[in-house]
């Protein structure tokens, strides 16, 4: 996997459980990305479909809760909720981003967040 | 077969799962696909159009590798589980079946024991839980009672 990949995989992540934790309440795929889109402007781009994989990665890591509704023949939606082990996950890799954007700032002698 | 079906099949000769997994990964597609559709000719696009601006954006030939790289293989810790837990309840099963002097109880005995009980009900939800998936929990119970005659029922026969 190059580092471009892993970079997107792990953004990806991070903003999809930290979405969740902002909109508490359950969300569908397609919902997902097109909050995502919305809340980004349009200036995140990325292929809709890989939001899936990640969104079942999570499940399957017990960072998310993932429920079928809608009723049966009519149309059934997977929705997913951030559950407690996720919101502490989103809690640290926030933490880890703040400190590396911090450090990557000083570096460049960027100005940061105050 | 419709537009989506066929999208869909290739999906589905991407994938190598098993059929549940399929069936719920092929369903959240094709209920995403519908959604986009549905949202583009609502913008004005026809049909074809609608589909194959879904298509583009959804990316199948990347989300069939990462969908199937999702789903195949166990992580560590279900691997861990998977196939110690058994191993691990199995030899606690024998440690409680043998009296300090190495004669099998019965199973009243044994019955009456309330760590019989937890390691039984252990055994029962664990993988049921983890894996959610029954058979996946299903194949860890036969690994289990396999693994009980081995180490308990046999040698409980030959005292």
């Amino acid at each position: 996997m190059t580092i471009q990949e892993q970079m997107r995989k792990g953004t990806t992540t991070v903003i999809i459980l930290n979405l969740l934790a902002d909109a508490d309440r359950p969300m569908y795929g397609y919902e997902i990305i097109q909050e995502l889109e919305r809340r980004s402007q349009s200036s995140f781009h990325f292929k809709e479909g890989l939001i899936y994989p990640r969104l079942h990665e999570l499940e399957r890591q017990g960072l998310l809760h993932a429920e079928w509704r809608g009723e049966e023949g009519g149309r059934r939606r997977k929705f997913y909720t951030i559950t407690d082990a996720g919101r502490r996950r989103l809690e640290r890799e926030l933490q880890g981003w703040r400190t590396l954007t911090a450090q990557v700032n000083r570096l460049l002698g960027v100005e940061g967040e105050p | 077969m419709s537009g989506i079906e066929e999208l869909l099949a290739r999906l589905r000769a991407q994938m190598d799962l098993d059929a549940e997994t399929e069936h719920e990964v092929l369903a959240e597609i094709r209920d995403h696909l519908e959604e986009a559709v549905a949202q583009a000719r609502a913008a004005g696009l026809d049909e074809r159009a609608a589909l194959a601006q879904a298509v583009a954006r959804l990316g199948l030939e990347e989300v069939g590798r990462e969908l199937q790289a999702a789903h195949a293989g166990w992580g560590t810790a279900d691997a861990v589980i998977a196939a110690g837990l058994p191993v691990l309840c199995a030899l606690v099963l024998r440690w409680l079946a043998f009296a300090p002097d190495g004669t099998a109880l019965g199973w009243p005995q044994l019955l009456s024991r309330p760590a019989f009980w937890i390691v039984a009900l252990g055994m029962l939800l664990i993988p049921l839980l983890k894996f959610e998936r029954w058979r996946y929990a299903l194949a860890i119970w036969v690994l289990f009672w396999g693994l009980t005659v081995l180490f308990v029922a046999l040698p409980a026969l030959h005292w």
